[in-house]
């Protein structure tokens, strides 16, 4: 699936964030978002999730196969997958229940193996972690669970705000990886300031 | 461009005033009142109205901002809330006035008073909530969700609750015989008052949505976010 | 779907819950200094026999109210503060996430009235006639004040004021149950069944009928705003 975004901006207030842009996400491929800080790269990343309305234009997915079929990304359940700065998640569960939860609210019913599969595959010790509350991990371990969070939906649309954040070199290894294992499967947008990271990317928005 | 031109302004001028002489010269006063106290029904009901009117009009823009997401719809559903609030009170006003010439008190939390007092305190809430956000979109989602599951539950404050305990207040205009029962030259006032005030409503209403309009461009274009 | 979903919405308000027991404390502590204070000052036998049945129900639905208005609001201005609402929102479908918040503040509301009731029936004197009749309007007030709660904090744990605006907005919303349920439990404690009980009764059914619709289909709008 591609991800289409039309002439988007956002505004809060009389306050224009960024935009209007125009630009699509190619499965396979990898679409870095350049700016300075307070250019509006993580708005846009908010939005082109669907967590915020843009002010104008839309931002809608396409069946790659046929193009003209169209859902907007407020409709697409499970297809978009996020990491950004503003993401928590439970401090009160422990990780496993974290991944645990968010699969379950969207009807799947994953195994213990899986989870654990899933919290491993960012570098995390499953079974050191298994009786720790998430609120007790340090700030790279929950950024690095924040990743797991991120593709635990097997999105068809992966978006990363400033995933590297706070992560030690064996993390950034991790979302290095995250960024190969989401081109098999579908399209990164990937928004850093990280010229390593950028490296990453196949097209390149600057805001 | 004006909302109502000098023509418009001064057949309202007049009308009102030959409502009012009408109210207190014209028409007799009606039996079974105390006194002259059945002339509030002049101004009473009118207002009440009116403010039925406006809450309607606040909750019909408040969905029509959900669904189509123009900040004019917003402007719109705020100026009816604030008119219907300011009608409401001047009901309430009136009809304590009537209380006190009928019944010799101004309020004996009859269930029509008690729910008036209710609708003010809902519409009240409604413009607390307004002045609570600052992000205009933002308020505009919310205060139209408050408006709405508000409207759900007037119809519990109007008909509902009042049912359940024996009211004073008098026969409603159209009464449970399905009825209008007044004499000719009340009648002929009363709905003469209807559309006078009914008229002068809608020309407030019109300078209230198109001030809230110039205040909220103002403010986009000053970057200030004062509404 | 729909269900399950809600139903893993609510576990997990119930587990964090389980783990801090701050939403239960505070409601419980505060029910119960309220019943202190009205035990105190009030008393069993301090009103003449005939003021019993009204007074005695308006102080039970003013605790019921006060403590509902305390700790009702907190699972989704959690949502808001930690910042957990983000990931719920791209996770969840949005009318699980209403299902399972209304559901744990029923859990919690039933939990206080659980408490709450029996001792103020035994603190007060408080004797019901008609236990069906008084059990029918405790549940379904219960209801009302639940869904009406559940809307109203949504809304609020968007706002700047939060906690501070909670009460404003759903007082006025929460009046006309309020009322009916004092009317019900007043007929239940004087008297058998009657008329104007099955008045009362009806009156809440319809009231958390339509709250429950009107906030199920408002609820999308608040919630992705």
């Amino acid at each position: 699936m591609r991800l289409v975004a039309e002439n988007v901006s956002r505004s809060f207030g009389p306050r224009r964030v960024f935009g209007p842009l125009s630009f699509a996400t190619e499965p396979g491929r990898v679409l870095g978002v350049a700016g300075a800080n307070g250019s509006g790269k993580t708005t846009l990343v908010k939005v082109l999730a669907g967590l915020l309305r843009p002010s104008a234009g839309s931002v809608r997915l396409e069946d790659a196969g046929r193009p003209g079929s169209r859902i907007g990304v407020r409709e697409a359940a499970g297809a978009i997958g996020w990491c950004a700065p503003d993401l928590s998640l439970y401090g009160e569960l422990t990780p496993a229940e974290n991944l645990e939860f968010f699969a379950r609210v969207a009807g799947r019913l994953p195994t213990r193996e899986e989870l654990e599969e899933r919290i491993a595959s960012v570098g995390l010790d499953p079974r050191r972690l298994r009786s720790i509350r998430t609120r007790f991990l340090s700030t790279g371990q929950r950024q690095r669970l924040k990743l797991a969070y991120s593709v635990l939906s097997s999105p068809a649309v992966l978006l990363l705000d400033e995933p590297g954040s706070n992560l030690d070199e064996a993390g950034h290894r991790a979302v290095t990886a995250i960024v190969a294992e989401q081109r098999g499967r579908g399209s990164v947008v990937l928004a850093t300031n990280d010229p390593a990271e950028l490296a990453l990317a196949d097209e390149r928005v600057t805001l | 461009m004006q909302v109502l031109g000098t023509a418009g302004k001064v057949v309202l001028g007049l009308g009102m005033a030959v409502v009012l002489w009408a109210a207190f010269l014209y028409a007799h006063p009606a039996e079974s009142f105390v006194g002259e106290s059945s002339r509030i029904v002049f101004f009473h009901v009118p207002t009440a109205w009116i403010s039925a009117l406006a809450f309607l009009l606040a909750a019909i823009h408040s969905g029509l901002y959900l669904k189509t997401r123009k900040m004019e719809r917003d402007d719109a559903a705020a100026a009816a809330a604030r008119l219907g609030i300011l009608f409401c009170v001047l009901a309430t006003v009136t009809g304590s006035l009537f209380a006190k010439v009928m019944w010799n008190s101004y309020w004996n939390w009859d269930p029509r008073q008690t729910s008036i007092v209710l609708l003010l305190l809902v519409y009240g809430a409604y413009l607390g909530l307004r002045q609570a956000i600052e992000e205009p979109e933002r308020r505009a989602t919310l205060s139209a969700a408050y408006a709405l599951i508000a409207f759900v539950s007037v119809p519990f404050l109007m008909f509902a609750v009042p049912r359940m305990y024996a009211s004073l207040h008098p026969d409603t205009v159209i009464n449970a015989r399905g009825r209008i029962e007044m004499s000719p030259d009340i009648k002929l006032v009363f709905f003469s008052s209807m559309i006078a005030f009914t008229a002068l409503f809608a020309w407030m209403y019109a300078l209230d949505v198109k001030a809230t309009r110039l205040v909220r461009r103002l403010s986009e274009r000053t970057g200030g976010f004062e509404a | 779907m729909i269900l399950r979903a809600a139903a893993a919405v609510f576990v997990k308000d119930l587990r964090t819950e389980w783990r801090t027991r701050v939403a239960i404390n505070a409601l419980l502590l505060f029910a119960f200094s309220v019943l202190v204070l009205v035990g105190y000052a009030v008393g069993p036998t301090r009103l003449t026999l005939e003021d019993r049945p009204v007074v005695n129900s308006v102080l039970l639905w003013i605790v019921l109210f006060f403590s509902a208005m305390t700790g009702l609001s907190r699972s989704f201005v959690n949502e808001e503060e930690t910042g957990t609402a983000a990931a719920l929102r791209l996770s969840a479908p949005p009318a699980s996430v209403f299902l399972g918040k209304l559901l744990g503040n029923l859990a919690l509301l039933g939990v206080v009235m659980a408490v709450v009731v029996p001792l103020f029936l035994a603190l007060m004197s408080f004797g019901i006639a008609a236990p069906g009749l008084f059990l029918a309007v405790l549940a379904l007030g219960g209801v009302g004040i639940a869904a009406a709660s559940t809307f109203i904090a949504a809304i609020v744990s968007k706002t700047a004021a939060k906690g501070a605006l909670f009460a404003v907005l759903a007082t006025p919303l929460l009046l006309p149950p309020l009322v009916a349920a004092v009317t019900g439990t007043q007929i239940a404690a004087t008297g058998p069944e009657s008329a104007a009980g099955l008045d009362a009764v009806r009156l809440l059914f319809a009231y958390d009928g339509l709250m429950v619709t009107a906030s199920f289909l408002l609820f999308d709008a608040v919630w992705r705003e």
